[in-house]
């Protein structure tokens, strides 16, 4: 099920009357910090021992310009549950990379960042997912009755507490679009998560799938924190409208041991996750 | 413990409330009394407001709000002057040798379509004297000349010109009361509540101009037979219906149009009125082969039956209702029922009694079709008031009564619509409370110049059972999160079941009111008023604008009631003749538990609302000026309001420093300035010309303050809470009335309304929101505009 809170049959309504333009605004300019992007995922079916994480700065919101990159940072990984410790190498251009790392569902690790004499630690379970069991698509179902939209049909498990992050990316477009689920009301039903593009008459910058379309679809299993997380996250990606919730600090779960003031952007994520496309026909 | 603390503050209440019905006690000799109803001679409705002096006295008194007057003189002869805004002033003889009653007819100055000419908002002496302080009154007749979007009269938009009170921004309903929130308000339509003032989010009110008689808006001084809503209260009073003839008024227009058909009853024993509205953007929609549609429609009803010349009943009744619809995939409605029953009672000429039944409902439904399930809420409350008033004599009268709430929430229900529907079904539990208050006013004339009011009002709370409670643990629902300096929700230990009828949390609250005029001279006089108001139900959003999604939640175990405090001091004065009038009021109030929500709340399908907010407190003060031309060809005001609101969210028992680290914060309903200007001028008996122009200082909003790249889009991070302000709201509004038919003979009256509304196209942004155009996946801010130049052209009629 979509999370219907973002349904906004509201800005429906205004749409009757309503314009939309892109202005200057002056904003706030906080002071730059780190941001942890510490995305240790697992494929289904493959080894994940090749992992990256990616340091860079914030910077003011508008800026274009900036290199963001973080180096010279120590970056390391710990199985805490088998006293493992992986470290990653700095490639230099903000990337840090180890071939070593050996994923164990449902074990715990720790992040360890240490950068500008400031210690940044994160601790996070590594979270299964289950498995797709089709992928289809259709045209009655989505918002519009008349644009094509892809559909994941999966079954969720019987415990509850699953929850699942999807990362959807058409084949050409410039920004994937990040969907958060729970089972919150769902729990070990057959779920049928569908993912439509709907097309901007005014500006026809946005154009709905059509056959022959290619989207990259990822499915990953993530935990309840970072669910709560994303859940933040993701409503506030593209803006937030007149209906939506008020925009709100958004804190990840590294935290800065030296200075706590100075917390990190980002988080220390562990998953499991399915990876397919889909070519419309 | 809280329970015994409860009933002896119960004890202190009836102690107060006796104490004050004892005093006064003192009899005047040789004095009678005169008492009656006033009413129009054009249709027979009972006038609220109207003033009747005796000449060459400092005696006198206003009707209430079913006509009634009483005044208490000692024997003589007197000149009797009855006036009333728009209408003739009648004197009449009285001789005073003995208790009597008249009934008096007013006629208005030009029975034309809205040629009233609007006199001050009630007669200066009264203005002067009455304590009655922060009170916004407006004539029906003013509203219906004001330019208006989409050409549908509006009193909410009305209201909105007047000091003290501003919207959130177009598109959204309600309305703010010096720096309060829209559920601060009391909304009363013959006294049965309004939970949603706004259709279609907004654009219009729930208030159809037709069926209306008059709106009174306290955004003060509230008077102690009044409670439960900590900022205003709005008693919008609907017409009785016409007693003379069947009488037709409507209006047709581009996005609605409204019919009421009123006429005597029971051989002109009784009257009624039924008043509809509909619009038609949904059916042009569906014509236009558009899936999508929205649109509303609403009803009033009220009849009334005069039993005897000291009994009477009124039936009124209210049903609206709004539609939306996205395709097929995707409907929604919400809307407003309420009825009432009331009967008035003369029991002689100084007691005047009013019995009233009501009940009121709000219910909205979201069905997904997609998904194949309904979302349903409502709130459900019946309510029995019963008011007294006593014209003790001319200095001292006594108002009285009790009232008891009963209160039935839904917050919500998901209803799986077929056996295929992905989604469980699930109740989210009923809440039920009952709400109670007995009080108690005096209306004091000390001495010639100084009138004071004095009031008392106990009101009870009773949180009843019927559904378990969550327990937490250490009791704490909200918990903060040291480490990641985050708050989060408590760790559940339990659930206490509550049994249906039982108290689960009762609260008691005392609530004084007080107020005194003092007349320097026969034109200016200085009032001070304070007043404590406890409100027990409050409605949480954590959106820019209120939704009909937001859930109102009871008072209980988690979250304490609201009580605040208003200081008020004003300063008023009647110019050149009484052609001006100047009022100045400063005010201070401070709000105790306003809850807010804390960052990353989840509000919608929420059942343990209270894991997802922070008490707080909040305080506003400021300063308004009104500077009213009350006569003449030319007539208008020019309001301004300079203030502050900003409330502080601290951690509390959850621990950490709060919202915004603790510190206060601007409440989205925080305007620096607010100037409104409204005008009309009338060329002749054919053309008038009107005009609004507003300017507000920009509502606070949370923007961005910085950027990260973080799983291949740019995030913005954002600034504190309400710490950026939207660009100021300005407009200018233009209307033209034209009158062909001046015959006055045909009865039917028509009148052409042609609007312009943002006459100057000012894109005044609902919002704004920041993001990456998906282009260049540069980040941008892109402004929601609601209206643009907005033209309208509507056709009333009267016949």
């Amino acid at each position: 099920m979509n999370s219907y809170k973002t349904i906004l049959f509201l800005l429906m309504a205004t749409g009757l009357f309503s314009c939309e333009d892109v202005i200057d605004v002056p904003v706030q300019t906080a002071a730059a910090r780190l941001t942890i992007e510490a995305s240790l995922d697992w494929e289904k079916g493959t080894a994940g021992n090749v992992q990256t994480i990616k340091l860079s700065t914030s910077t003011a919101f508008f800026d274009t310009v900036s290199n963001t990159a973080v180096t010279g940072a120590q970056v390391s990984v710990t199985n805490t549950d088998m006293s493992a410790q992986f470290d990653f190498v700095d490639q230099d251009n903000g990337t840090y990379t180890t071939t070593e790392f050996v994923p164990v569902i449902g074990q715990s690790y720790t992040l360890e960042i240490v950068y500008n004499g400031e210690t940044y630690r994160a601790t996070e379970t590594l979270n299964p997912v289950t498995e797709i069991s089709e992928v289809l698509q259709s045209r009655d179902d989505g918002f519009s009755e008349d644009e094509l939209e892809v559909r994941i049909i999966f079954t969720d498990p019987e415990e509850e507490g699953n929850n699942y992050l999807f990362k959807f990316q058409k084949l050409g477009e410039l920004l994937p679009t990040l969907e958060v689920g729970t089972d919150e009301f769902i729990n070990g039903n057959e779920i049928d998560w569908w993912y439509e593009i709907e097309e901007d008459e005014d500006t026809e910058t946005i154009e709905a799938f059509a056959p022959g379309d290619v989207v990259n679809i990822e499915m990953y299993g993530i935990s309840k924190a970072y669910n709560d997380y994303l859940e933040i996250l993701t409503d506030q990606v593209g803006g937030v409208g007149l209906f939506e919730a008020t925009p709100v600090a958004v804190k990840g779960n590294c935290v800065n041991l030296t200075n706590p003031e100075n917390f990190a952007h980002g988080y220390f994520r562990l998953t499991e996750f399915n990876k397919t496309s889909y070519t419309f026909e | 413990m809280l329970l015994k603390k409860n009933i002896k503050m119960e004890l202190r209440g009836y102690c107060c409330l006796f104490f004050l019905l004892s005093i006064g006690a003192v009899m005047a000799q040789g004095t009678y009394t005169i008492s009656g109803t006033i009413t129009d001679k054009g249709n027979g409705e009972t006038l609220f407001g109207a003033s009747v002096f005796l000449k060459g006295t400092r005696l006198g008194g206003v009707t209430n709000e079913y006509g009634f007057y009483s005044l208490t003189a000692p024997e003589g002869t007197y000149t009797m002057v009855i006036s009333y805004m728009g209408f003739r002033d009648v004197e009449q003889q009285l001789v005073l040798d003995q208790n009597q009653k008249r009934h008096l007819e007013l006629s208005e100055i030009s029975t034309n379509l809205e040629e009233v000419v609007v006199t001050a908002e009630e007669p200066e002496r009264a203005l002067l004297k009455k304590p009655e302080m922060s009170v916004a009154k407006m004539n029906i007749a003013t509203v219906k000349r004001m330019p208006v979007v989409l050409g549908e009269v509006d009193i909410l938009k009305s209201l909105q010109m007047l000091p003290g009170v501003t919207n959130n921004g177009e598109g959204t309903g309600g309305f703010h009361v010096r720096g309060g929130g829209q559920d601060q308000n009391l909304v009363l339509l013959d006294e049965a509540i309004i939970y949603n003032t706004s259709h279609m989010f907004g654009f219009f009110s729930v208030f159809n101009a037709d069926a209306i008689k008059d709106v009174k808006l306290y955004k003060g001084g509230i008077p102690a037979r009044f409670g439960g809503r900590v900022s205003s209260v709005l008693d919008v009073r609907q017409k009785d219906g016409n007693k003379k003839r069947l009488a037709l008024t409507g209006g047709i227009g581009f996005i609605s149009s409204r019919l009421a058909v009123e006429g005597p009853m029971f051989k002109e024993k009784g009257s009624f009125l039924i008043a509809g509205r509909r619009s038609y953007a949904d059916l042009l929609l569906k014509a236009a082969g558009e899936k999508n549609s929205v649109g509303f429609y609403d009803l009033n009803l009220k009849t009334n039956y005069s039993i005897d010349s000291s009994n009477k009943l009124y039936l009124s009744g209210y049903f609206g209702r709004d539609n939306f619809e996205l395709g097929d995939s995707f409907n929604s409605g919400y809307g407003n029922t309420s009825g009432n029953l009331r009967w008035n009672h003369i029991f002689n000429d100084k007691l005047f009694s009013n019995l009233s039944l009501i009940a009121s409902k709000y219910d909205y439904k979201i069905g997904i079709a997609l998904d194949e399930f309904d979302w349903v809420s409502s709130i459900n409350n019946y309510n029995v008031k019963y008011d007294l008033k006593y014209y003790w004599n001319d200095r001292f009268k006594l108002d009285f009564g009790a009232s008891g709430i009963y209160y039935d929430f839904d917050p919500g229900q998901i209803k799986p619509t077929s056996d295929n529907s992905p989604v469980n079904p699930l109740a989210l539990d009923r809440k039920r409370a009952f709400e109670s208050g007995v009080y108690a006013n005096v209306e004091h004339k000390l001495t010639d110049e100084l009138t004071v009011q004095y009031g008392l009002r106990y009101s009870m709370f009773d949180r009843l059972g019927g559904q378990a409670m969550v327990d937490y643990a250490e009791d704490r629902p909200v918990v903060y999160n040291s480490v990641l300096d985050i708050y989060e929700r408590g760790t559940v230990i339990g659930e206490t079941d509550f049994e249906k009828g039982k108290t689960i949390e009762r609260f008691g609250n005392l609530e004084p009111r007080a107020s005194l005029a003092y007349e320097l001279n026969e034109r200016s006089s200085i009032k001070a008023g304070f007043s404590r108001v406890a409100q027990y139900i409050h409605l949480l959003s954590n959106t820019s604008s209120a939704t009909p999604l937001d859930v109102w939640t009871p008072s209980g175990r988690y979250v304490a009631p609201q009580l605040s405090n208003q200081y008020a001091l004003g300063y008023f004065r009647n110019l050149k003749d009484n052609r001006y009038s100047l009022e100045v009021e400063a005010y201070y109030k401070n709000v105790a538990n306003r809850i807010d929500y804390i960052d990353g709340s989840d509000l919608i399908g929420q059942n343990t609302i209270e894991t997802e907010i922070l008490n707080g407190e909040s305080r506003a003060y400021g300063l308004e000026l009104l500077l009213r031309k009350n006569e003449g060809d030319f007539t208008g005001w020019i309001a301004y309001t300079l203030s502050k609101s900003e409330q502080r969210t601290p951690g509390g028992a959850a621990g950490g420093a709060g919202i915004n680290n603790g510190a206060w914060y601007n409440t989205p309903f925080d305007r620096t300035h607010d100037i409104s200007i409204s005008g009309s001028y009338r060329l002749n008996d054919k053309w008038g010309f009107s005009t609004n122009l507003v300017f507000q200082t920009g509502r606070p909003v949370t923007y961005p303050n910085g950027q990260y790249q973080y799983e291949g889009l740019s995030i913005a991070s954002y600034a504190d809470r309400n710490s950026d302000r939207l660009p100021a709201y300005h407009r200018l509004d233009l209307a033209v009335n034209y009158k062909p038919n001046r015959r006055p003979d045909k009865r039917l009256k028509g009148e052409w309304v042609l609007g312009i509304y943002n006459a100057y196209g000012r894109k005044n942004a609902a919002a704004i929101s920041f993001g990456q155009n998906i282009e260049t996946g540069a980040n941008e801010a892109t402004r929601t505009a609601i209206f643009g130049i907005v033209p309208s052209l509507t056709y009333n009629f009267k016949f």
